[in-house]
């Protein structure tokens, strides 16, 4: 056996092939880890690029590239002695299977490690050296070697000995090349698929297992970890990890297991040839008098075409009868399957309806999987009369040069086709299956055969030039991977725009309000422009590629000089022609009518805005206190126009005669201002559209001034990349902040990341304003601009649809083809307002209070016609809702209650005064079972509850302003759904907010804040605020709090300056928690406080007929800093005990749940109870903040009578 | 309808010098093209079946320009490669018709016929739906030369056709080839002298790239008859014989070397004549050159 790994080991050190792998695998670590192109798993802000977690998360991204290796790598050995035909020499000699095997493929698997090292030694390079280029000394840790060896040892290693065998078995068994390759596309796409499932809650553990590449099983384990925890702790070898690891190295050695038996040593290459010739030689002797009948050749056009369409059939039926396509093919079937039947895909695991486009948008997750198909079938039908060794006889038949590329190319769109019918097919066999039998083929035809299909088709094109240029089947692989990974290069120089980007063309997201609406030209425009290059490849291919036996280029040079006749040149021409004017017309669109800014040079703009304005930030300003607007939307051709005016007062005690404006910034908007009694320009800011007039009439305090406003948007022709999705042909949607000027500086419009601010020479920036900050508290969440605000507005339209903002409608008239909206709201309201306007339907209701004296309230539902499958829901919702803030926060302020649908290009509902814009994607497509959160009602309620929470006390913009708005609006709907859905559903709600809580924590880039001073971060007061205030309400109870909050509103309801922060509603709190309980405000708002909560031991003994349960319980309580450093602290907490028995319906009921002093870290109870016990524990329904929910309840066993 | 040949040379980008200033006129009939492995056979045939590019010299067939009107060479030639592969999941019947489709031949019931008769003509008719990964190598050079001559040519080119052919097989592929070489153009490329005996009208020897002889294979073997002298040696002599005499062949009869030997005058009484043949010919002209790179 040595004999034969040194001969593999010599043979493969003197090829350079395993050199040029091994700098390419070193390089591509290196410039991961020494430049910026690549921002790898989650680091950045406070997580250091060295973190082991970081580098495992690089190196697996690595293995992805080092599946090609290992494919190419472990395939060939054995192959490579059936191809050279050398088999029956070596296995005629006296050597055993085990040795011929064992030697080839430990030889191989050697240089493979020696390949792979180079990930080890890159990333080290990378980093353990300053590099001059690379400013990032504060993003890295000391150096230390087990950073970088742990994650290469638990992940690169293994990953290399699982795939190394099973590519190795493929090889030997299968005795072909592309068996090996779909057996690494299949391995890819368990990745694919585990990334899926990881998503999932409740399958995030199958997803650890399935990864062959472990990163599930990596994501899993290191989930919850906090920003300290990454950048200290190595990635441990247990629970997911450990079995995943322990699966695939099983995989490994079974497929070696299986080479070595079902290999056949003796007659290995026969293997294809079973029948032996049994001529029956009687009958050849018959022959030789027949003549050779005399046929007509013919060459002309349509003996051409006849050819084309010949060949064509041939290749394709040659390609999809291929064992690997067939298999990859299938497992795609399969793995569309899964994730269709599995997948819920919404928040909350909700399954959205499976309609035409989510299913198109499931086939859309292998984009990646069929260019390497294509990739791969591209080099291997370019080769195929050459691997036949067909080449001679096929090259000298005389058909015309371009047939053979044509017919290739030919042959491989229509396998394309096929492969997107079958998937097609599936998609609708998906949707009847999931029960939503409403077939859209257009949705289906155009995101498949226009999308995906010109997508893999200009990639298709390409490999077919690299592969006729470079004429090297594997160079040319591997120049279609560096050409792709050239992308990230271009992005790392700043070259942004989608021209440089082959096969770059967005069709959207489809949307069933706007379709594929506005995104069809650019669409359009971009792939004639793709195809018109590929065109000009596609023809300098046919030039080039190698007919016959000379590939030297000069001779190929020669050659295709000869094959350039005028019919060609004028091909390649007019193809030039398309790819030229149809980039200008690009060009002109995106660049010249519209503005195309890359990032780098949006961000150095912020940078000079903050450096040259930051001081005007707190000159003193007038506040508007009314607003009146005609807006004119034109939603066929995307415009608008406004025409109105601001009023403004002067509310401080000195006199103001500057006034500051920021325009808005879209290049698309053109404003004109004009202020009442006139006003000069004193100096203007071009670059931020920013302008400081001069009153002609200095405002005195207590005066007013009208500042007059005309705006005029309007959409010229398309962008690039992602263009304006709020104003659009069906669903428009935008707010004040977006188009409308405000006064003086914009802090929002400053660096926040720090890193960006660093490059820059700018100080790190705090997110949000202190809490005590006197600024901060006289203004509102809303901004400094106003405190309330009198609105008027009038919106005219198309006449197909309905125009919606805030307020009461006072008239609607028809003016041609137009329709006129005019509402206006009779109380002054925050200044915040949205602009409306789609088809709709409408439904409508009325919720009567609880109380005589308060009015009726109109409720009304605008949706999409075929959008009505949960609006029941909502408008149940909206009752419940407003029920149960009335009866316990305060009366509800307005007369009337709105939802209107918006487009799904964006994904949140948001509330205005009355008015509620609620996105298509997030609950009106939902399928909503009685077993599953009803997050069209959530969601309504919680909007409603901004209604209160925002409108009527609007909170001061500093730190923690969104424990006063989101989480006492969470608070608020988790009450009413409390109130409606039995308590498991109410579980399952906490699971999933608690386990977004811990998540958030560990992409936290900055630091974790408690909750009293959140800043703008979701994961805390949407997800933590959630946990933390049904527990709240759990200890203290339900009426308690609400007392609080009524109180709180009846103090800061309606009032503007100065605003309520976190601090005083902690207040309230206070003021209804028991002393006894006065440290669960201290650790739910005012700290970071996490528990740690086990059931160590569970048993019961029978006592008389009452059973005793006897459990050991472990608890830990710990203080976490803003960085995740935690430690514990002692335990003098009341936390819940709890039973279950088997309930009537076989569900696991609650016997027993009582809240337990707990003072120490093991501590013992004994329960008694009635009934049999089937599990017990500690804080069995998950109140509290544990970081390992799962193991706080156990299972209860007999105790085993000890013996005497 | 001639091909002739001129000046053609050839030096592949390894250095090797394949073809030196060939020059050829092969008239309609069998031409058979003799020389010893490496001799610049292939690559003289593949040159002419439009596959390669020389690098100087010129090709016509008839008034067609070899070089550079592939495309019109391409309409009228039948080649077969000396080593060829084939798709082995396709039957012997699909691939022809699938060859026949890309010689031009476009009407369905016209290629149903030709390629029905060419494997009836090819022994291949029983076997047509087996998957050519099943054929033996004759049956697979017999498909070779039935595509070689769809569509009528009128070059046929055959590279070492007779290669691992059982003596059966070769002469039923010889007997084919000699039926259509009547008003075509063929050229057999072979070592072995007996095809060319057997078949050709015409024939040129050539080694190391260079043609040694041409003509017409009676004529050749005239040019020595007498001069052919055969003696049966012991073993260990063959040296000295060699070294002495021109000896241009030897073989094994019964385990004693018997050898052949080039000269004007009987040598010794110990050598008898006999008369010349091909092969004697083809001996000679190698044995020339040999001694020409030894000198």
């Amino acid at each position: 056996m040595l004999e034969f790994i040194k001969f593999e080991l010599n043979y493969r050190f003197q090829r350079p092939v395993t050199y040029i792998y091994f700098f390419l695998i070193l390089a591509m670590s290196f410039i991961a880890t020494a430049t910026d192109v690549v921002q790898a798993g989650g680091s950045g802000g406070k997580v250091m690029e060295n973190a082991p977690n970081i580098l495992a998360a690089l190196m697996l991204a690595i293995m992805i590239f080092g599946i090609f290796v290992a494919s190419a790598v472990m395939g060939v050995p054995v192959l490579r002695d059936f191809e050279h035909k050398t088999d029956s020499m070596i296995f005629t000699t006296p050597t055993s299977k085990m040795s011929y095997l064992g030697g080839k493929y430990i030889g191989s698997f050697l240089t493979l490690l020696f390949i792979c090292s180079g990930i080890l030694l890159g990333s080290m390079l990378g980093q353990a050296i300053p590099w001059p280029w690379l400013d990032n000394a504060d993003r890295l840790m000391e150096f230390s070697f087990m950073n970088y060896w742990n994650p290469f040892s638990l992940f690169v290693l293994p990953n290399l000995f699982v795939f190394s065998s099973i590519f190795f078995a493929g090889g030997a068994l299968g005795k072909r090349m592309v068996v090996v390759y779909a057996q690494g596309i299949i391995l890819f796409m368990g990745y694919l698929a585990a990334s899926q499932f990881l998503s999932q809650m409740d399958n995030q553990e199958m997803a650890a297992w399935l990864d062959p590449f472990g990163f599930g099983a990596l994501s899993v384990v290191t989930q919850y970890w906090t920003i300290t925890e990454q950048n200290q702790n190595l990635i441990p070898f247990v629970d997911s990890i450990l079995t995943n690891r322990l699966i695939w190295l099983v995989v490994g050695i079974l497929s070696l297991v299986l080479t070595y038996f079902r290999f056949n040593y003796n007659q290995a290459g026969m293997a294809s040839k079973k029948t032996k010739k049994n001529a029956k030689r009687a009958v050849q002797e018959l022959v030789n008098n027949i003549a050779i009948p005399i046929a007509h050749p013919s060459y002309n056009l349509q003996a051409q075409l006849t050819q084309l369409r010949s060949l064509t059939w041939f290749y394709f039926k040659w390609i999809i009868k291929q064992g690997p396509f067939l298999f990859i093919a299938f497992a795609g079937i399969c793995f569309l399957l899964i994730l269709g039947l599995t997948g819920g895909a919404g928040g909350y695991d909700i399954e959205v309806y499976l309609t035409s486009a989510r299913a198109v948008q499931l086939i859309g997750a292998f984009n990646l999987f069929f260019i390497i198909i294509t990739v791969f079938y591209t080099g291997e039908i370019v080769w195929k009369e050459r691997d036949m060794k067909m080449n001679l006889i096929y090259d000298a038949l005389p058909f015309k040069n371009y047939i053979s590329m044509a017919s290739k190319f030919l042959g491989m769109v229509l396998m394309s086709v096929f492969l997107l019918t079958v998937l097609m097919f599936t998609g609708i066999l998906l949707q009847v299956l999931k029960g939503y039998p409403v077939i859209e083929w257009g949705v289906y035809f155009t995101g498949l055969y226009t999308d995906t299909l010109a997508l893999m088709t200009l990639y298709l094109i390409l490999g077919l030039f690299i592969q006729a240029v470079v004429n090297q089947k594997f160079l040319g692989f591997g120049l279609m991977f560096i050409f792709y990974l050239s992308f990230l290069v271009l992005d790392e120089l700043g070259i942004e725009h989608a021209m440089f980007y082959f096969g770059n063309a967005q069709l959207g997201t489809y949307s069933e309000m706007n379709q594929y609406g506005h995104y069809v030209a650019p669409f359009s425009w971009f792939n004639l422009y793709w195809f018109g290059l590929a065109s000009v490849l596609y023809g300098i291919a046919i030039l080039f590629s190698v007919r016959g036996l000379d590939s030297k280029f000069s001779i190929r040079l020669k050659l295709s000089k000869l094959r350039l006749n005028t019919q060609a040149s004028l091909t390649i021409i007019a193809a030039l022609l398309v790819f030229v004017l149809s980039g200008a017309f690009i060009y002109y669109n995106t660049n010249v009518i519209n503005e195309f800014q890359n990032s780098e040079d949006q961000k150095d703009l912020q940078a000079d805005y903050e450096k040259t304005l930051g001081k005007c930030e707190s000159f003193n300003q007038p506040k508007i206190i009314g607003t009146k607007l005609d807006v004119e939307l034109y939603p066929k051709s995307r415009d608008f126009t406004v025409k109105g005016y601001f009023l403004m007062k002067n509310k401080s005690d000195e006199v103001i005669s500057e006034i500051h404006i920021q325009e808005p910034t879209d290049a698309q908007l053109k404003t004109t201002l004009s202020f009442e009694g006139g006003a000069e320009v004193q100096e203007v800011f071009e670059n931020f559209n920013y302008t400081i007039y001069n009153l002609a009439q200095p405002l005195n305090p207590g005066d007013s001034v009208i500042m007059n406003l005309e705006t005029d948007f309007k959409t010229n022709g398309f962008t690039e990349g992602q263009s304006n999705n709020d104003v659009v042909y069906n669903g428009t949607f935008f707010n004040n902040a977006t188009y409308f000027p405000s006064i003086s500086y914009n802090g929002s419009f400053e660096l926040s990341d720090d890193n960006d601010r660093k490059d820059r020479a700018l100080e790190e920036k705090e997110r949000m304003m202190d809490r005590d900050d006197p600024s901060g508290i006289s203004q509102s969440l809303f901004g400094d601009d106003a405190d309330k605000i009198t609105f008027e507005v009038t919106i005219g339209t198309d006449s197909s649809q309905i125009a919606i903002a805030p307020g009461y409608l006072q008239k609607k008239w028809n003016e041609g083809d137009r329709t006129y909206f005019h509402y206006k709201m009779d109380v002054p309201m925050v200044n915040f307002y949205s602009i409306v306007s789609a088809e709709y339907e409408v439904i409508t209701d009325t919720w009567t209070p609880p109380s005589d004296t308060l009015p009726d309230v109109a409720l009304e539902i605008y949706y999409h016609k075929g959008h009505e499958y949960n609006t029941d829901r909502m408008m149940q919702g909206m009752k419940e809702a407003l029920s149960y803030y009335t009866l316990n926060f305060s009366p509800y302020q307005f007369r009337q209650l709105r939802i209107m649908e918006f487009p799904k290009y964006r994904g949140f509902a948001q509330s205005f005064a009355n008015t509620v814009p609620f996105s298509e994607g997030i609950g009106f497509i939902q399928n909503i079972k009685t077993e599953n959160i009803d997050l069209p009602f959530y969601v309504t309620a919680h909007e409603v509850a901004h209604q209160w929470w925002g409108h009527q006390v609007t909170e001061a913009g500093v730190k923690g302003n969104a424990m006063l708005s989101e989480t006492l609006s969470q608070y608020s709907a988790l009450m009413v759904m409390k109130k409606k859905f039995p308590q498991e559903i109410i579980k399952e709600f906490l699971k999933f907010e608690l386990n977004s809580y811990l998540m958030g924590r560990t992409f936290e880039k900055k630091k974790e804040m408690p909750l009293e001073l959140v800043e703008g971060q979701g994961y805390i007061h949407y997800n933590k605020g959630s946990v933390v205030m049904y527990a709240l309400q759990d200890y203290v109870g339900e009426d308690s709090i609400n007392v609080a909050l009524s109180r709180f509103a009846a103090d800061w309801g309606f009032k503007d300056a100065p605003y309520p922060t976190s601090a005083d509603l902690i207040g309230y709190y206070r003021a209804v928690t028991p002393d006894s309980l006065q440290y669960i405000i201290t650790d739910m708002f005012e700290t970071i406080t996490l528990f740690e909560n086990k059931t160590t031991k569970a048993e019961y003994e029978l006592i008389g007929d009452q059973y005793k349960v006897l459990l050991t319980i472990d608890a830990i309580k710990y203080r976490a800093d803003s960085l995740g450093n935690e430690r514990s602290i002692p335990l003098q907490d009341w936390i819940d005990v709890g039973v279950f028995a088997k309930g009537s319906n076989d569900k696991d009921s609650l016997i027993y749940l009582k809240k337990h002093k707990i003072t120490g870290q093991e501590t013992k109870f004994e329960i008694l109870v009635d009934s049999e016990p089937v599990k017990a524990g500690i804080d069995p329904i998950n109140k509290l903040i544990d970081r390992n929910p799962k193991d706080n309840v156990k299972e209860v066993e007999l105790k085993e009578e000890e013996a005497v | 309808m001639n091909l002739s040949i001129q000046n053609l040379s050839k030096t592949y980008p390894n250095g090797v010098h394949a073809l030196k200033g060939i020059d050829l006129e092969i008239p309609v009939g069998m031409f058979g093209l003799l020389g010893p492995n490496g001799a610049g056979k292939s690559s003289l045939m593949r040159t002419i079946a439009t596959l390669q590019e020389p690098d100087t010299g010129t090709i016509t067939l008839g008034d067609i320009n070899v070089l550079e009107q592939k495309d019109d060479v391409r309409k009228v030639l039948g080649y077969l490669p000396q080593e060829f592969g084939v798709y082995p999941k396709v039957s012997a019947e699909d691939l022809l018709d699938h060859v026949a489709v890309l010689k031009g031949i476009v009407n369905r019931k016209e290629r149903k016929e030709l390629v029905k008769a060419l494997l009836y003509k090819t022994n291949l008719y029983q076997h047509r739906k087996k998957n050519l990964g099943g054929y033996s190598g004759g049956m697979k050079q017999r498909f070779g030369i039935a595509q070689a001559l769809i569509s009528d040519p009128k070059l046929i080119i055959v590279d070492e056709p007779t290669a691992g052919l059982d003596p059966a097989e070769r002469n039923r592929f010889l007997n084919l080839l000699s039926e259509i070489g009547e008003n075509t153009v063929v050229i057999l490329s072979t070592h072995i002298v007996d095809d060319v005996r057997e078949l050709c009208t015409n024939m040129a020897i050539i080694n190391q790239g260079e043609v040694l002889l041409k003509g017409n294979p009676l004529e050749t073997i005239k040019s020595i008859e007498g001069k052919i002298w055969r003696k049966t040696i012991e073993k260990d002599a063959l040296e000295e014989y060699k070294t002495n005499f021109t000896v241009i062949s030897e073989r094994l009869i019964a385990g004693q070397p018997d050898i052949h030997v080039l000269s004007d005058a009987q040598p010794d009484n110990s050598f008898e004549s006999i008369p010349a043949d091909l092969e004697d010919v083809y001996f000679s002209k190698i044995h020339e050159t040999l001694n020409t790179v030894q000198a």
